[in-house]
């Protein structure tokens, strides 16, 4: 319990964190061989091709061009909050989290519904 | 099959064949004249007299001077028309069948006795089909059908669909043929197909059963079964009909009554624990409704309604019925953090109440902790409770609870809101207001936020499920419609539309046993065709192949609704469990479509939906092509006949 709330008391906190600063936490990484490796190996099952999320147990996070900064994500993905499924360094490397980090920042986030009328009526 | 006959070498028998001789038969010797041995009160089986009378001939006197038939051909009469009497003094729309020689003495009674209406037959190609459509059919009508199914073999096809029902709440009427005595079973498949008890393997799930021994017993077992079919906590029944009784002539008809049909009044919760729940509720700071299968009647929702706005309380819909207006501005369905702000939580007709209140982690350890917070009391509301049976566990966890009143949620609620309105005083009600101006304001804002979510990945490929129902949403809101089925876990249509009329929804399987939506979904379809709605539903693929024939029934029937298949070519939740899995053991992640997706090759449904003399359209891989395929499915749809759009889409 003190371990969980620990762990989302830190990604509450790094969210809140500057893009600035997110920016220059994040490692450099390959997102085409980001975007392989996310469909690969099932991030898409739980979170959506395009990072537009949807749900495992319980509601997936929106990926695409997430808020999350680099070590935060990459925590979610080492030891998860919630039902997420972990994944070991033996299934993702550091590089592939980074790979995968870069390649949901190429995906376009929300927009304004203000721009399709068929979500108005 | 053959006709079930007597032994020859049973001189001395038997009961069935001096019951005959003296009930109503006509031999073969009268095809052409009445016999002089047909018993009082049988049909003759031709015309009597021509008037004036002529010279018999050698015919007629062959016929006057032979002895009385042994093995008589003809009969005037059945018990099956008398159990169709019955069963149309319970106003029963339908008898969804697949037919089977263990009830073809209903079956014939039904079409030619009953005139084929109250009940009309409507033809299923699985059992399965045929149970989930009347469960499909009674959530959207208020009122059960029937169906038949063979002895045995056709119970056993039904069973699944029977939990559904059962977990679901729902009352179905379930006729299974058997023939009861072993004399009477000819060779073979009648003795595959009886049973000594054949209720026995849905008794865990039906709320009663019975093999009635009489015509008499049929009549009051019926009317019985219908009565505790609709009684709150409803749920399916089941009769198992004797061959014999249904085929056998009517030894006298004047002397069998039938039952007469009073519903039960749905009891309201005790007073006094009324007035308590209202004290605790008013007093409250954060109350918080949460329902499941409130819903029964269209009073259903009108009352909850009523009673929240009396509070200015949040309500979280679990989606059992249509019990909440989706963009009425106290709905926060989709805020479940909610739960545990509350310090009262009123939880009325919630099947699992465990499940919603808790946080469980799905993890190698499994854990759970309480999701409401210290301190909270909980109130239910409801009448699972007072029935429930031992084996299946669909009763779910215990909850502790705070106040625990028995009695029907839609009846109750009148009372709950008196007695809420009563007990605020000016003071609180000014503060219930304020309350509801934060709750609207955060409905709108939760509102906005489906909007802009549903904006990712619009012009993707697969379709994003928000897209699919987005156009889905644009191409039938002119339209009286109904949607009343959906895929696991899609739940854009109660973020993003407007549902607020009592048959825009009726909730899901119940039982969660795959194969109910496509079948399901075209029993509501049945329901609203007589007013003439516009029927909707989404359904997943992995679904969509349990009982693909069920849309040759629409056909068939003529029954009218559009079919979406959100097509993500997988057993989604299991590729996800079983990734899930993998990753656990930290080995072979990107394996786990083996066994868990449905592609090489990819399945055609709109191929198959024709094939079933639906109008297919698909499979739509490009959003931009949604719009025009919806379009003429939909001009389908206004003619009257069912279509199946196939969208390829992401995962959830």
């Amino acid at each position: 319990m003190r371990k969980f709330t620990g762990m989302a008391l830190a990604v509450i906190a790094t969210i809140a964190l500057t893009p600035a600063a997110r920016a220059q936490e994040a490692p450099q990484g390959d997102a085409a061989n980001g975007k392989r490796i996310f469909l690969k190996e099932a991030c898409f099952t739980c979170h959506g091709r395009v990072g537009e999320g949807g749900a495992y147990n319980g509601p997936a996070p929106i990926l695409a061009h997430t808020a999350l900064p680099f070590e935060a994500f990459k925590g979610q993905i080492r030891n998860p909050i919630n039902d997420m499924p972990a994944y070991s360094g033996a299934v993702l490397s550091d590089k592939d989290i980074a790979d995968i980090y870069a390649f949901v920042h190429t995906l376009p986030g929300p927009s304004s519904p203000k721009s399709f009328p068929i979500l108005n009526n | 099959m053959p006709k079930r006959r007597q032994d020859a070498n049973q001189g001395a028998d038997s009961s069935r064949r001096s019951f005959l001789k003296g009930a109503g038969l006509v031999g073969a010797a009268a095809a052409t004249a009445v016999a002089p041995s047909v018993a009082a009160g049988a049909m003759p089986a031709a015309p009597l007299s021509k008037g004036k009378a002529a010279l018999p001939g050698p015919r007629q006197i062959a016929a006057e001077t032979m002895p009385p038939p042994s093995d008589p051909v003809n009969q005037t009469s059945s018990g099956g028309d008398y159990m169709v009497d019955v069963i149309k003094t319970l106003d029963i729309d339908y008898l969804a069948i697949n037919c089977a020689s263990s009830y073809r003495g209903l079956h014939e009674a039904v079409v030619n006795h009953g005139g084929n209406t109250k009940p009309e037959i409507i033809t299923c190609v699985h059992e399965d089909i045929a149970v989930h459509l009347a469960q499909g059919y009674a959530k959207m009508d208020g009122k059960p059908i029937a169906m038949a199914c063979h002895g045995v073999v056709g119970l056993q096809h039904a069973t699944m669909a029977m939990y559904n029902a059962w977990c679901d709440r729902v009352p179905v009427i379930v006729f299974g043929g058997n023939i009861m005595e072993a004399d009477k079973r000819a060779p073979g498949a009648e003795w595959l197909h009886a049973g000594v008890d054949i209720g026995q393997i849905v008794r865990e799930f039906t709320k009663w059963d019975d093999q009635p021994a009489s015509l008499q017993h049929f009549g009051e077992s019926m009317v019985r079964a219908y009565k505790i079919a609709t009684t709150p906590p409803m749920g399916p029944v089941f009769l198992s009909l004797d061959g014999e009784l249904q085929e056998n002539p009517i030894r006298d008809r004047g002397s069998l009554r039938i039952p007469k049909y009073e519903p039960v009044i749905p009891p309201v919760g005790d007073s006094a624990a009324i007035v308590e729940a209202a004290r605790m509720l008013v007093a409250a700071k954060n109350p918080l409704i949460i329902v499941d299968r409130l819903a029964r009647t269209p009073a259903g929702m009108k009352n909850l309604v009523e009673f929240a706005e009396a509070l200015q309380c949040p309500v979280i819909d679990n989606y059992g019925r249509m019990n909440f207006p989706s963009r009425h501005p106290l709905n926060q369905s989709f805020r479940r953090v909610l739960i545990g702000r509350a310090d009262v939580i009123l939880a009325i007709e919630m099947n699992d109440l465990w499940g919603p209140l808790t946080h469980f982690r799905d993890r190698i350890e499994r854990t759970s902790r309480p999701a409401t917070k210290a301190g909270a009391k909980i109130i239910t509301l409801g009448m699972r409770d007072v029935y429930l049976k031992a084996n299946y566990q669909d009763f779910g966890r215990w909850q502790d609870v705070d106040l625990d009143i028995a009695g029907d949620g839609e009846s109750s609620l009148p009372a709950l809101t008196e007695a809420v309105r009563r007990l605020t005083d000016p003071a609180q009600k000014a503060a219930f207001d304020e309350r509801g101006k934060k709750l609207a304001a955060a409905h709108q804002a939760m509102v906005e936020r489906s909007k802009v979510d549903a904006t990712i990945g619009w012009d993707a490929s697969p379709i994003t499920t928000a897209r699919m129902c987005a156009e889905v949403h644009n191409q039938i809101k002119d339209e009286d419609w109904s949607v009343v089925g959906t895929a696991i876990r899609l739940s854009w249509m109660h973020r993003l539309w407007d549902i607020k009329k009592p048959y825009q929804w009726n909730g899901g399987s119940g039982g969660a046993g795959v194969g109910y939506n496509l079948p399901a979904s075209i029993g509501a379809a049945l329901a609203n065709k007589k007013h003439g709605r516009f029927t909707v539903a989404f359904g997943g693929d992995g679904d969509f192949m349990f009982n693909p024939g069920a849309l040759w029934t629409a056909a068939h029937h003529q029954i009218p609704i559009l079919y979406i298949v959100h097509n993500n070519r997988a057993y989604h939740q299991e590729y996800m469990y079983l990734t899930a899995m993998a990753a656990r053991h930290g080995r072979g992640v990107d394996r786990m479509d083996i066994g868990t997706t449905l592609k090489d090759p990819n399945i055609d449904y709109a191929t198959v939906a024709r094939g079933m003399g639906a109008h297919g359209e698909g499979p739509i891989t490009d959003p931009n092509d949604l719009a025009p395929a919806l379009k003429r499915a939909i001009a389908v749809v206004k003619a009257g006949g069912p279509a199946v759009v196939d969208v390829v889409t992401d995962p959830r």
